[in-house]
């Protein structure tokens, strides 16, 4: 009977240990593109279409007439125009847990930020990396951005 | 071996100067639905500067170039943003839909409101629906939860007649926990008694 026991207990915990290695979370979806968009994932490129699944540390590109929208978990609204790169560093939205982050990368190109709950509920938890420096959030904010790239 | 490292230092010198001429990063406030702006900061090398008014820009350079002051965006640089204002998605759309007393029967007139969350998923291109199942506080909390997640499986049911895939559909339920009108225990409050449906 214990035997019995160990083994289902083993079971299960693998089984959650499978769950968790094989389906992280998926913190937001791609919404719409044009033009060539790409998703640079743990080193491979891979082509970006609407609905697909974005995770914690993509990061999306867009070629010379590419341009994409992509809606993240708590209702943020990014977009960007072409030549652009954006690395999502951070993101925890778990208000059950009061946990709270955002970290973007702003590599280059041109963006369109939307706040969302955690703008609205977190706005300190927000912070976006560029090559001018950080933008930090003081209260829910709304911004455009260009940026030419680290030369 | 100083000199060179001299020679180094002054080459970088002409670089962070050539970048602080240079400024073409651009940092704009964009207004909420409501009109009104926030606010951020931007902190680098050079100092940080609070940007909290609607017009005014920075001009930016690199990290070592102090941010400056906000000064007046110009029409020609507004239009670099016209690719990514224009692929930007539709914010996500909330529905409450409304049913009878201790019923999972929506009302005649929510009903009628299945089409416009069907033009809402269509209008995103939506593969992304939550539908959570609440109830008013008459009746016991037990029932109410079960009841609750009756009422978000009919509304699946019914999204899934209009042609909905079933997987796109997350269903959850809240029973008498979450009311839209706070109520005390027992009270019958028919804008309780709702699915909210959420097309992403």
């Amino acid at each position: 009977m214990k035997k019995i026991l160990f083994f289902c207990a083993a079971l299960l915990l693998s089984a959650a240990f499978v769950a968790a290695q094989t389906e992280p979370a998926h913190i937001g979806r791609v919404k719409g593109t044009s033009g060539m968009v790409s998703i640079q994932r743990a080193g491979a490129l891979k082509p970006a279409f609407p609905n697909m699944k974005v995770y914690l540390n993509d990061t999306l590109l867009t070629g010379s007439d590419g341009a994409v929208g992509i809606l993240l978990e708590d209702n943020t609204l990014l977009s960007m125009g072409p030549m652009s790169r954006l690395a999502l560093d951070k993101f925890d939205f778990s208000p059950a847990q009061n946990k709270y982050a955002l970290q973007l990368r702003m590599e280059q190109g041109t963006f369109v930020y939307l706040s969302g709950l955690l703008g609205k509920l977190a706005p300190h938890a927000v912070s976006l990396d560029t090559p001018s420096g950080t933008i930090s959030m003081l209260k829910d904010t709304n911004f455009m951005a260009r940026f030419g790239g680290d030369e | 071996m100083k000199r060179i490292h001299g020679l180094f230092v002054g080459l970088s010198l002409m670089a962070a100067a050539g970048g602080c001429a240079g400024k073409d990063n651009l940092i704009v406030l964009t207004p909420d639905d409501s009109g009104r702006v926030g606010a951020l900061k931007v902190s680098n090398d050079g100092g940080e500067t609070v940007l909290d008014r609607e017009g005014q820009a920075l001009h930016l350079g690199d990290r070592r170039t102090s941010p400056g002051a906000p000064a007046p965006i110009s029409d020609e640089e507004r239009a670099f943003f016209a690719a990514a204002l224009a692929a930007q998605p539709l914010a996500p759309v909330s529905y409450f839909l409304c049913f009878e007393f201790d019923s999972n029967n929506l009302t005649a007139e929510s009903r009628q409101r299945l089409d416009d969350i069907l033009r809402a998923a269509r209008e995103r291109g939506s593969q992304d629906f939550l539908v959570i199942g609440h109830t008013d506080r008459a009746g016991d909390a037990d029932y109410n939860a079960a009841l609750s997640l009756q009422r978000a499986e009919a509304v699946r049911e019914l999204l899934a007649e209009k042609g909905v895939a079933a997987e796109v559909i997350q269903i959850s339920s809240h029973g008498e926990g979450n009311p839209l009108i706070p109520t005390a225990d027992e009270v019958a409050e028919a804008r309780n008694r709702r699915v909210e449906v959420v097309v992403r």
